[in-house]
């Protein structure tokens, strides 16, 4: 939601910690940031105390589509906060490691499968060093991600598959080593004014070695004369100076080499995909100061295995470990760290210096000194993270995992389904509440009350309210789809299943809304989609499938429409289009390769017409309409409400107008004021249970509170408080002099409202205790939220989370601070945001200013009752 | 759970069971045999498949706008005569030659060439006794093999665009002799089972460019014995997958787990 509310997100994760697959591992070098890529796109940050290396998972990053195959540092200033990730779908992007944000992102052809990080010489700060699905290197900047330049090769030109910079001692330029998947190794030398514009960069040398398919290369740092190349079955030590085989290691049975790196000239750790370190001390003959160097290989003189860095848990992992040879620097004491985070989000990390000095005749076993996962911070939780609907699991029962919601702004509902085939609706206020709150409501069976829809036989895997939408569907209308392949046609009030389609031959994955300019039959669908390739028009008015879309051999992927043609265009996994007719079911044609991104493409150009169109007449209308009548406008439909923030902004642009300024303020209590809470639900992983995220808009939920602040007060407070004679005044004076028509419906409408309050005061009374809970349960919401986002500025800060009641403030252990931010589109809201002259630190204070203000007078009107 | 849906149950654990066991195994050697079959089709020395082959194709557009004819040996054209009529200007013909020392590389059958050694790496990585555990451990292959034949396929379908600039200064043309005129350019591609010859002409007009362009193709027959098997290969994962996502409602099933697991339910 970019844009200049400011909007508090608060997520409850619920009792499980979200599937973290790891696919790449990155620890910072002042050891206070580890950093986690999955196979799902997620990155997440975990806090880490650098001195007993104790990790605490602080910030899930939510951006890329694909699994992150490279994490990188971007800045050679030791507590830069910045990262560097790059998917296997070639986005890449620029992480502030402080606030979560995105800062740049972009989306390049070429795929990296390798970064090095490395400070060339004659530029500032660090470039990126990236091979991968191309014949290139490229060397890009961290910050911008542009391609500054890229290095090209003559002989066999093949894709780079490891690559190592380093500056060597006695020379002022740097130094790229790199060999080709087919085996040859290459030596470029850069002087570091190369830029895009030179003519193409080829290496200065190469040798065809037999070494296909290699995972790293690494040359030793202690002398640059030998290199470690591993490939999957066996890696090597090679002589830096020609290029010759010194000696070979054979990967344990069972186990394939992944990558490794030089301990000291004569040592070597190389790790396996079983998740293993292994350490070897290398024969004389690879060793540069020993006098046999470069001779034939010694019998009896072979890489020595002295150590081993092992799990002794060898739980089952469904893929390769993703590790790490690090380097870390705390205090000016240097430490050596091998890196693992595995398939379960299981985190080891080993002190390689541990189990530095060989012994004789004997292979120690070390085990790792951190051991750590998301699954064990939520275990150590107590109580445990709280999840959307926890009062409806019973501790002696298993609990049903919630697996598909949405949230209905206009009843304030929360409709959750779940993996028993339930459909659970309950006021989300009322159970937001529950979760986050302390009071006697807590103490309350059945509390809050909810509907129970049955009805699906087995896990709910989407729901979809059209209404939401469309205006054009029924108010009453709820959908869903289960693994029991139906769809099933609610009445949201009564509860009634309305009718059940049992069309598909798979789960149900998808429900989606056609868009309003298809033919009037269509408009009373919903499409389906199901896991049998299967995508189906269910006509919600005749109960019955109007089209029945099911040749497609792969997944579906995108549903786009050609509502003017009548077509539903059909993309799937494999770049196949299929075009059907909506009306008749009809299959037009199935196009692949170019014409079919094109015929997609073309989907969203039409779309963007259509937007751009409506968009400017939008907006024509804003510019010719009267704020005075939008004021009005505002008044009706938002009562007093809309009245107080048209009051306050219209004095402020009375203010404003003494100023000499516009008096474009005046349009805004017109714009559809933002809703104090949203929810939505989000997971890692299909196969996860939903956690669900909070989104709390301060600017709304302060307008909300003083709406009920003044339908609580009574006309003689209202007077007393000065608002009505005062800023009434104010409001006539503004609007008079645009129109008067307008003052005289206002001042109407006022007298009503005065009379409406008058009667409402006997009522209050009774209803006293109620409503003060509600208006508890807001500030208090607020309140906390805001320091939960406040905090997640704050990185160091521990771990705490705070819970205020209306008698008594408490800190408590809770992961709520674990945050979300769901940024890679923003980074362009962002950007903008800085511009913004109040930074949103400022903000966030001033309203949290406003709302204890409002809390103390809330709390001496309570009083005054 | 009564009776039926107990049986139900415990005859779908054998079931998974046996395709773990046995199923997985027979799929990826078939996959395995596709696959190998697809990599010796490559006129490039890839698994196993040794020498570079050679293909002859002539390439002319109607009405005798443009004609080349094209020598390509492995992944790179090493032979060409080309000859095209200037757009707009119909009676400039302008001649152009690929010789031996600056052959013109299609990149795109390297990358494909590539993507496909690495799927056939993934199942040369699974050991044929291995026992699968669990289907996480088989979907995460099968992900990775349809990653690989996925790029491998959009390589040879979906050709990269280029900037007219980048293709200006690119190697390939630079290795034309005689060289080209600034404002002419050319290029091979390949766009599913076509080799494509596209001749651009720029020109400048009230200060913005325009380019024009004409263009030839002709069939290259493995292609299209290459795309097919990789379609087919394709379809062998994604059914693999659906059939181990049918099991994936039973989620708690690994091997072994039976008989706890029935006690259980």
């Amino acid at each position: 939601m970019p844009g200049t509310n400011l909007i508090v997100p608060v997520v409850l994760w619920g009792k499980h910690a979200p599937t973290h697959c790891i696919s790449s591992v990155y620890l910072s070098r002042d050891q206070k940031t580890l950093v986690t890529g999955c196979y799902d796109g997620q990155i997440c940050l975990w806090q880490v105390n650098p001195d007993s290396l104790k990790m605490t998972p602080r910030c899930l990053l939510v951006g890329h589509t694909a699994p992150v195959t490279c994490l990188s540092r971007a800045s050679i200033v030791q507590d830069n906060n910045f990262i560097v990730s790059s998917s296997e779908a070639g986005e890449m992007c620029t992480w502030d490691l402080v606030d979560g944000k995105c800062r740049e992102s972009v989306k390049l052809t070429q795929v990296h499968t390798n970064i090095q990080a490395y400070h060339m010489c004659n530029s500032e700060d660090l470039r990126l060093f990236c091979n991968g699905y191309y014949a290139e290197i490229l060397i890009m900047d961290p910050f911008s991600l542009e391609i500054l330049f890229s290095l090209s090769s003559k002989m066999n030109p093949d894709w780079i598959s490891a690559l190592h910079v380093l500056r060597p001692s006695s020379r002022r330029d740097d130094v790229v080593l790199a060999i080709s998947i087919t085996g040859t190794v290459k030596v470029w030398s850069l002087l570091g004014h190369e830029n895009k514009q030179s003519e193409p960069i080829y290496e200065n040398e190469s040798k065809q070695i037999r070494c296909l398919n290699a995972l790293s290369l690494n040359c030793c740092a202690y002398n640059q004369r030998t290199v470690l190349i591993v490939c999957a079955k066996y890696c090597q030590i090679y002589d830096a100076g020609d290029f010759s085989v010194l000696c070979s290691i054979q990967a344990p049975s069972g186990e394939r080499w992944m990558s490794g790196d030089f301990l000291a000239p004569d040592r070597v750790l190389v790790w396996s995909t079983e998740g293993k370190g292994y350490l070897y001390k290398l024969p004389a003959n690879s060793v540069p100061d020993h006098k046999g160097f470069h001779g034939p290989t010694v019998e009896h003189d072979s890489p020595v295995l002295y150590g081993i860095l092992a799990h002794p848990d060898n739980k089952l992992l469904s893929c390769p470990p993703a590790m790490r040879f690090i380097l870390t620097s705390v205090g000016g004491k240097q430490r050596r760290l091998l890196l693992r985070g595995d398939s379960a989000g299981v985190v080891l990390l080993w002190n390689v210096d541990d189990a530095a000095m060989p012994v004789p005749n004997k292979v120690m076993s070390r085990a790792p000194i951190v051991t750590t996962s998301l699954e064990m911070a939520w275990a150590e939780m107590n109580p445990s993270p709280v999840g959307i609907l926890d009062q409806l699991s019973h501790p002696d029962e298993p609990e049903i995992k919630l697996t598909a919601s949405i949230y209905l702004l206009a009843a304030n509902r929360l409709v959750v389904g779940r993996e028993d085939g339930s459909i659970v609706i309950v006021n989300a206020t009322h159970t937001v509440q529950l979760q986050l709150l302390h009071g006697s409501h807590q103490q309350l069976d059945d509390w809050p009350p909810h509907q129970l829809l049955l009805g699906h036989n087995g896990r709910v895997n989407c729901l979809l309210y059209p209404h939401h939408v469309h205006q054009r569907y029924d108010k009453s209308h709820l959908v869903s789809g289960g693994i029991d392949f139906a769809v099933c046609l609610w009445d949201l009030f009564s509860g009634a299943l309305l009718h059940r389609f049992c069309v598909h031959a798979g789960e149900i994955t998808q429900l989606i809304v056609p868009p309003h300019n298809c033919s009037p039959r269509i408009q009373k669908c919903i499409c389906a989609v199901a896991s049998d390739h299967s995508v189906t028009l269910l006509s919600l008015t005749e109960r019955k499938c109007v089209t029945l879309a099911s040749r497609h051999l792969f997944p579906v992927v995108t549903i786009k429409w050609r509502p003017a043609d009548d077509f539903m265009v059909v993309g799937c996994s494999d770049g196949t289009v299929y075009v059907w007719q909506m009306e008749t079911g009809h299959l037009d044609r199935v196009l692949h390769g170019m014409i079919a991104e094109e015929v997609l493409a073309a989907c969203d150009e039409t779309i963007a017409d259509e937007l751009g169109g409506s968009l400017s007449t939008g907006t024509d209308l804003q510019g010719i309409a009267n704020p005075a009548v939008h004021f009005f406008r505002g008044l009706r439909h938002r009562n007093l409400t809309a009245m107080r923030a048209a009051t306050q902004r219209g004095l402020a642009a009375l203010h404003a107008s003494e100023r000499g300024s516009s008096a474009g303020p005046l349009a805004e209590p017109a714009r559809a004021r933002p809703p104090p809470l949203t929810i939505q639900g989000f997971r890692s992983n299909p196969a996860d249970p939903e956690s669900h995220i909070l989104f709390f808009d301060i600017e709304g939920l302060i307008v909300e509170l003083l709406s009920e602040e003044y339908s609580a007060m009574s006309p003689a407070s209202l007077e007393a408080a000065g608002l009505i004679t005062s800023e009434y005044m104010k409001v006539a004076a503004l609007t008079q002099s645009a129109s008067p028509d307008a003052a005289k419906k206002i001042s109407g409408i006022l007298a009503k409202m005065k009379e409406g309050a008058e009667n409402m005061q006997t009522k209050i009374q009774a209803k006293a205790e109620q409503i003060k809970n509600q208006l508890d349960s807001k500030v208090v919401t607020a309140v906390h939220s805001i320091k939960t986002w406040d905090r997640s500025h704050e990185s160091h800060h521990p771990h705490k989370g705070i819970r205020i009641t209306p008698n008594s403030v408490e800190i408590y252990e809770q992961p709520n601070d674990f945050l979300i931010y769901k940024n890679m589109n923003h980074a362009h809201a962002h950007r903008k945001s800085k511009r913004s002259d109040v930074n949103d630190e400022e903000r966030l204070q001033i309203l949290a200013d406003h709302l204890r203000e409002l809390w103390d007078k809330l709390q001496r009107d309570w009083q005054f009752y | 759970m009564n009776d039926n849906e107990k049986e139900e149950a415990s005859n779908l654990k054998e079931e998974f069971e046996w395709v773990l066991r046995e199923e997985v195994h027979a799929i990826l050697h078939q996959l395995h045999t596709v696959l190998v079959e697809c990599a010796h089709r490559f006129p490039v020395p890839l698994y196993g498949n040794e020498g570079q082959k050679q293909d002859k194709f002539i390439l002319t557009s109607q009405p005798e706008q443009l004609k080349c004819i094209v020598t390509l040996t492995g992944d790179s054209i090493t032979h060409a005569d080309i000859s095209f009529k200037v757009l707009r200007q119909m009676h400039t013909t302008c001649k152009t030659s690929i010789n031996q020392d600056g052959p013109w590389k299609l990149q795109q059958i390297q990358d494909a060439a590539n993507h496909l050694q690495q799927a056939i790496g993934y199942i040369d990585n699974v050991d044929k006794n291995y026992v699968f555990r669990s289907s996480e451990e088989v979907l995460h292959i099968i992900q990775c093999l349809i990653g690989s034949l996925q790029r491998a396929r959009t390589a040879l379908v979906l050709p990269k665009k280029k900037a007219i600039d980048e293709l200006m200064k690119s190697r390939n043309m630079k290795a034309l002799s005689p060289n080209l005129p600034e404002d002419l350019a050319i290029s091979f591609y390949l766009q599913s089972h076509k080799l494509i010859f596209v001749a651009y002409h720029l020109s400048s007009n009230h200060g913005t460019m325009r380019i024009d362009s004409c263009q030839a193709d002709c069939a290259v027959p493995w292609l299209s014995d290459v795309l097919f098997m990789l379609t087919a290969a394709l379809h062998m994962c994604q059914q693999l997958k659906d059939k181990l996502c049918v099991f994936s409602q039973y989620k708690d099933f690994t091997v072994g787990s039976r008989s706890a697991s029935t006690i259980l339910n």
